[in-house]
């Protein structure tokens, strides 16, 4: 097991070079530099554009400006943005992370658990309408215009309806008197979820071996309590009605990245399934008169969770680059914003900086996968 | 047994996690919060002194509206970026850091509103002509007493001489003018009392409109902050100047001035940092002690302006103040405070039409669904003003026949810009004809030469071959108008230069409809109005950095590019973008004029603003004439704000209320 971790952290290690490489030469291979942006002020002569340039390193050859990047990269350090002059992009990086994390976690895992549910129920009801009209509902839905969608669902419950926040991931009117800045409240939001999300996995896990009523009230236990302890810290603290406003501006970019994206799940736990569904094992299990729900639930969808549970795992990691699209439709200042805004100003140590971020993170994650997967299957085994 | 007990121990260990985990929660966060470390001002509000010396104008003055506005809402649709001063007037200048902080620095002088004419700030009046004293070109300014910064302490002379010197001590440029060449100091003759030393007089550009514009910081702050900063300076010694080393710990010194963090700073504008919400907003508070909060303004249709509040100031100039009053208000801050809220250009349309905001600071225009969605509200208003700038197409006069006028004036005739603004660009656009926009009064000159204004279409190709005809240029096939075609134009081939030799392909540089929609569909519409005489123009849409490489950046592999400038208030761009020797880089065009050279060097020396005046109308009738560029269009600035909540006191003016940043100083509640 050592050494194939070991063997797989090499290969990481060289692929990451090469990622880096290539990340590299894309983007300085863009026309121009930012300092283009300074041609047209009459005010900056071609002698302070050169000055700029040599702040910015960019007298250098590329070459020399890309070891000079391996050499900060291997110690941490990811330069200085160009747009927010003179400030670190490790700096940016965590200051946008949070907001990220705590908007795509909660669309990926809901868009997971919403996908994995419909997709086992898909499989099971193969041929019935109710099987027809998912997958078409989802198809469309994965591939409907998301930009579009997202704005239409603004109108609709922003403006039409007046339910919910038009954008943004706060209301400047109540928070210009809160006592703590967005992302301590970002924080905490994610640590509450973390511990939610462990603490009934862990609950699922101990309780698999009860019998079906104890389980039943243990796993309901499992979720109000622990609900029931998050919402008593929240309102306990000052913080409660910022926490809440944000989670009321989360509503509709969670519920826009989920809409698009859960048929992906949906789709590939339904056509795993329909696989397992063949094997001799789930015969086995209704030879031996097992329930319809035992049979799909722990023997079918179990092992059909396989590549499903893969797939999750190695999307966690992009959560960090954020939905471009959908942090631009809701004006939320995430990864997936300072990416764009990088992009577009030639920002290269930001964009450099973001890119690299998501990469070792996805990396890892493949590590991850791959170790994880000897837990889940006991018939993998690693040389 | 086992099951139960695993049971027990994981619920133990949540309920544990939470208590742990509120218990930490409620400790003191250790969030920074800008909102205490403002310092209160000290000084005491004016109000009621502005209501001692309220005289009635012939224009209603804005009555007391303070209490209706708690909140002025502006959506704007980037983040600033950065507090520092010395970055914003340096590297970090953009429109989104301006619009929320610019006004926060006093400056001598400043141009007032609507009219832009040239009016003290900090200065009491417009100081002593410049005179030749020794080597030097000096001009003596005193200050007003009593003009506050926002702790209490006044604006003083030192504070010049402070900011001053950092500048000049740090190399700094960008839109710093005290570093410029010709200014070598400014002395404090007392508290109130300045001068300033120049090796050369200089023009209007150098000193009215650039020094004296620019701000001032206040030295009890910064002074302590910026030690850090001078002590890299200490590693300059013993470096030639030009020596990359030199360079380099010159930019590290000054990326230390940059890094500074600016807390809590004393400004002396309308309206102070309170908040900054990275990504999501912005709050300014009120400055209550803004010295010129309740200055009542004065504009006369003679062209006099006049401020005043007694006690603080009253000021005239530009004539006698009488007659008609043709704008006249109370300055602010008449809102407790201004929230920059950032959204995306959509969403900030919605709110604005959901009442969430009451002004959008977009510099990018509405597209047609936007401008719709915004028409069909009656809460909503769109202002049009125009824009202080001007697209063109210019000539590479490296490529023959481009250097000749004939063509140049040929290719602008057969440019039918009415037809262009207003069919094919659907009225988003207004056609000009000289470099300066008609919005500004006092330099434009409306008498300037139109080539083929008001002609047909086919009357302009009759002009354009007669212009080229006379020039020594022949067609093997010559353009016709054809009415059997139900009146087009069959177009010319073969066309040859007075040398004999046929004219050759001609690369047209556009933006890409992606980047701008106007200027593709221009260049796009050029390449074909010039090829109906015969000239094989070629038009490529492509990115735009690629457009910059190859003219401002030295590329020149082009021979005409429709670009485009934003200008400032003053036209020395008139020089700048023409003339190398003024411009470098930015006179792209290798065109050479000795008439525009004369008036240029004329103008930029001139100290006398009536006479620049002449000299510009002058400037701009040689260029509408020699044709550097083709000038095509000007699009509108649309500003869209909320009728139902908020109130200027004038929205028609040059760039339009975002020129102003969106008035916070000004707006105020409905009546």
């Amino acid at each position: 097991m050592w050494r194939y971790i070991a063997k797989r952290l090499l290969q990481i290690l060289i692929t990451l070079i090469i990622f880096q490489t290539l990340l590299f030469v894309i983007l300085d291979a863009q026309p121009g530099d930012i300092t283009l942006q300074y041609l047209t002020n009459p005010k900056l002569t071609p002698e302070i554009r050169e000055q700029m340039q040599v702040a910015l390193g960019l007298n250098k050859p590329p070459l020399e400006r890309y070891i000079q990047w391996l050499k900060n990269f291997s110690t941490g350090n990811l330069g200085i943005s160009f747009t927010h002059y003179p400030r670190p992009v490790i700096e940016l990086i965590t200051e946008r992370a949070p907001r990220t994390i705590v908007l795509f976690l909660t669309s990926t895992m809901v868009s997971f658990l919403v996908g994995f549910y419909l997709g086992k129920q898909l499989a099971w009801r193969r041929g019935s309408g109710f099987e027809y009209a998912m997958t078409l509902i989802g198809v469309i839905l994965f591939t409907i215009f998301t930009p579009w969608f997202g704005l239409m669902l603004i109108y609709l419950f922003g403006l039409q309806l007046g339910w919910l926040p038009v954008g943004k991931f706060l209301d400047p009117i109540l928070w210009r008197e809160a006592p703590v800045n967005a992302n301590y409240v970002f924080t905490r939001l994610g640590i509450t979820g973390f511990i939610l999300i462990i603490s009934i996995v862990i609950v699922w896990w101990a309780t698999g071996k009860l019998s079906t009523r104890t389980r039943r009230i243990a796993r309901l236990t499992a979720i109000v309590l622990p609900v029931g302890a998050a919402l008593l810290f929240w309102f306990n603290t000052n913080i409660g009605v910022f926490a809440l406003d944000m989670l009321e501006h989360m509503i509709l970019p969670v519920l826009v990245a989920t809409l698009v994206s859960y048929a992906g799940t949906m789709l590939m736990m339904r056509n795993t399934m329909l696989e397992t569904l063949k094997e001799d094992y789930v015969m086995a299990a209704r030879a031996k008169g097992l329930t319809e729900s035992e049979v799909r639930d722990k023997h079918a969808a179990r092992n059909a969770f396989l590549p499903v549970f893969t797939n999750l795992i190695i999307s966690i990691p992009f959560v960090l680059s954020g939905g471009i699209i959908t942090e631009t439709i809701f004006s939320w200042p995430g990864m997936g914003l300072t990416l764009l805004e990088a992009v577009q100003n030639e920002d290269i140590p930001l964009a450099m900086g973001a890119l690299t971020f998501v990469g070792v993170l996805a990396l890892f994650a493949h590590l991850v996968a791959d170790i994880a997967y000897a837990f889940l299957d006991p018939r993998i085994r690693y040389q | 047994m086992y099951t139960k007990k695993s049971l027990f121990i994981t619920i133990l260990l949540i309920l544990l996690a939470f208590s742990l985990f509120a218990c930490q929660g409620e400790t003191q966060p250790d969030a920074a919060e800008p909102a205490d470390a403002v310092s209160e001002p000290v000084a005491e509000p004016q109000e009621d002194e502005a209501a001692d010396v309220a005289v009635e104008p012939e224009v209603a003055v804005v009555e007391e509206a303070d209490e209706g506005l708690e909140i002025y809402r502006v959506a704007i649709l980037s983040d600033m970026t950065s507090s520092n001063i010395w970055n914003l007037w340096g590297p970090g200048a953009s429109a989104y850091n301006y619009v929320v902080q610019s006004a926060y620095w006093p400056a001598l002088f400043t141009l007032s509103d609507k009219r832009f004419d040239f009016i003290p700030d900090v200065a009491a009046d417009f100081g002593t002509p410049l005179e030749q004293e020794g080597d030097f070109w000096t001009t003596v300014i005193e200050l007003k007493p009593g003009y506050l910064w926002s702790d209490g302490s006044e604006v003083t002379a030192n504070d010049l001489i402070f900011t001053s010197e950092v500048v000049m001590d740090f190399d700094l440029s960008g839109n710093w003018d005290y570093g410029g060449g010709e200014l070598v100091r400014i002395e404090a003759l007392d508290e109130y009392t300045v001068k300033f030393y120049y090796t050369e007089k200089p023009g209007l550009a150098v000193h009215q409109y650039g020094v004296l514009q620019n701000p001032i910081v206040n030295q009890a702050f910064w002074e302590p902050l910026v030690a850090d900063a001078y002590t890299a300076l200490e590693s300059l010694e013993g470096l030639e100047p030009e020596s990359e080393e030199y360079i380099a710990a010159m930019v590290e010194a000054q990326q230390t001035l940059y890094g500074i963090e600016a807390n809590a700073e004393p400004i002396a504008g309308p309206f102070m940092f309170d908040k900054w919400e990275v990504g999501a907003f912005i709050e300014n508070a009120a400055n209550e002690s803004h010295s010129y909060q309740d200055v009542i303004v004065e504009e006369y249709a003679n062209g006099a302006y006049r401020e005043y509040l007694e006690g603080f100031v009253d000021f005239a100039a530009y004539g006698d103040a009488e007659g008609d009053v043709e704008l006249a208000f109370v300055n602010g801050p008449h809102a407790g405070s201004v929230i920059y809220s950032v959204y995306n250009q959509d969403a900030a349309v919605m709110a604005l039409l959901s009442d969430e905001v009451d002004y959008i600071y977009n510099p990018n225009g509405y597209g047609p669904g936007l401008r719709a969605q915004l028409d069909g509200n009656e809460n909503v208003a769109v202002q049009e003003n125009p824009r202080n700038g001007f697209r063109f197409m210019a000539f590479n006069f490296r490529t023959p026949p481009l250097d000749d006028i004939a063509v140049r004036q040929a290719i602008t005739c057969m440019i039918d810009k009415e037809f262009l603004t207003a069919n094919i660009l659907q009225g988003a656009a207004f056609p000009v004809y000289t470099p300066v926009p008609e919005g500004q009064a006092f330099w434009y000159n409306s008498e300037v030469t139109r080539i083929c204004y008001g002609l047909s279409e086919q009357e302009r190709m009759e002009w354009a071959i007669t212009r080229l005809k006379d020039a020594g240029y022949t067609w093997d096939v010559e353009p016709t108008w054809n009415e059997a075609r139900g009146g087009s134009i069959d177009w010319g081939e073969g066309l040859m230069m007075p040398s004999g030799e046929y004219v050759p392909e001609l690369l047209l540089l556009a933006p890409s409809p992606g980047y701008d929609p106007l200027r593709a569909t221009s260049g796009v519409l050029i390449e074909q109005w010039a090829g109906m005489l015969g000239f094989p123009v070629r038009a490529q849409l492509t990115n735009f950095n690629n457009i910059l490489t190859e003219t401002l950046g030295g590329g020149l592999n082009f021979d005409m590019a429709v670009v485009g400038w934003s200008l400032t208030m003053f036209p020395d761009h008139m020089c700048d973008f023409f003339l190398e020797e003024y411009g470098g880089p930015f006179a792209f065009m290798a065109y050479e004029s000795e008439d525009l050279s004369t008036l240029c060097a004329a103008f930029t020396a001139s100290t006398d603003l009536l006479e620049a005046q002449q000299l510009s109308y002058q400037m701009q009738e040689v260029l509408a004439t020699e044709l550097p560029y083709t000038y095509l269009f000007a699009n509108p600035v649309q500003d869209a704000f909320s009728v139902s909540s908020i109130e200027f006191p004038y929205v028609s003016v040059l760039d339009g209320i975002e020129g102003f940043y969106g008035l916070p100083d000004l707006v105020h509640a409905p009546e």
